[in-house]
């Protein structure tokens, strides 16, 4: 079984050595797709030991993860494809639990979730902002989790094929939720810590860009489809 | 007389402009029809204005002026609409070529 950690980055020099480092104990392979930085982040990962793919426009996270994954799918031939971040939030050990469920066959996709009785130091901003989500989630997607937009997932190849990202920006999280519901693959969650950073709260998406990816959504499901 | 002016001026600058274009091939036969069709009529009606309240009376509005009113909000707000489903189009494609271009180039 091939498990390859898909890190997609965009001006992560700083920290992108120790989250290669760290996921590489779990997986055997790390695809970095660098979303056009403008530092030296493909270098550091190349010189980490990551297979760097690069992005020549910036096109956004969900862009990047969907490139690692067809990346991973076609040329690894990965059996198991695990979605990481490049700023050292997310904790590689639990890379092992995550995948656990589909090495099993009891799940196609593993789910990151923050609220399954791991402490967290989330801002309270941010509680109130992914319960909204929540609600979102279930009206939207009709598909019940404790946490909606946690980067730290695992999915099997059948559910990495399935599941083809289009929405280039943040949406992409909540976009993969639609499509596990549409594709009718069977989902789990699994407790993972998420730690917060002064540095890493300033970079990743902030409680009011959830207008942002809320406003990418409706505009996926009501207009790009006709 | 003077708002008639400008806007005969104008629609005839638009014509011009619309055939220069499709003479270039940057459209397609069926948009210089269209848009050629839309400014002479504009031109049709800065000349008889008595016609757009023909027209307008026939399908219901009180004043020609108002007719055309109504006409530019859904025809702008068509335009605006096609150009949007355009531009996302563009957007998806573009990223599809970024993503071709990075796989190829590590598979070097």
């Amino acid at each position: 079984m091939i498990t390859v950690a898909l890190i997609p980055a965009y001006n992560e020099e700083t920290r992108i050595a120790d989250a290669i480092h760290d996921a590489r104990r779990f997986v055997d392979l790390v695809v970095v797709v660098d979303d056009c930085s403008k530092d030296q982040t493909a270098e550091r990962a190349r010189s980490a030991g990551a297979i760097v793919l690069r992005h020549v426009i910036n096109r956004g996270q969900g862009a990047a993860l969907q490139t690692a994954t067809e990346y991973a799918l076609t040329v690894l031939k990965a059996d198991i494809v695990v979605h990481f971040d490049a700023d050292g939030q997310m904790d590689g050990s639990e890379i092992p639990s995550l995948i656990d469920p589909i090495v099993r066959e009891e799940a196609d996709v593993v789910l990151g979730s923050r609220f399954l009785g791991k402490q967290t130091n989330m801002p309270m901003t941010r509680l109130v902002a992914n319960r909204l989500g929540r609600l979102f989630t279930s009206v939207f997607s009709g598909i019940h989790l404790t946490d909606t937009h946690n980067g730290f997932r695992a999915l099997s190849r059948h559910a990495a094929q399935e599941i083809t990202i289009t929405l280039n920006r943040m949406a992409h999280a909540s976009q993969i939720l639609d499509l596990i519901k549409v594709k009718k693959l069977r989902y789990i969650e699994r407790p993972v810590t998420i730690r917060y950073s002064q540095e890493t709260l300033a970079k990743s998406p902030s409680s009011l860009r959830a207008f942002g990816i809320v406003k990418d959504i409706l505009k996926d499901k009501f207009l790009t489809h006709v | 007389m003077m708002f008639q002016g400008i806007l005969i001026a104008f629609a005839l600058f638009a014509v011009t402009r619309t055939l220069k274009q499709y003479r270039k091939q940057k459209v397609s036969l069926h948009w210089f029809l269209l848009w050629n069709s839309l400014w002479i009529t504009v031109i049709g009606v800065a000349l008889w204005p008595r016609s757009a309240d023909i027209i307008a009376k026939f399908v219901g509005v009180e004043r020609g002026a108002d007719l055309a009113v109504y006409l530019a909000v859904v025809i702008l707000a068509y335009l605006v609409f096609r150009l949007f489903v355009r531009q996302e189009q563009t957007e998806k494609e573009i990223t599809k070529l970024v993503r071709k271009i990075a796989i190829e180039e590590v598979e070097k």
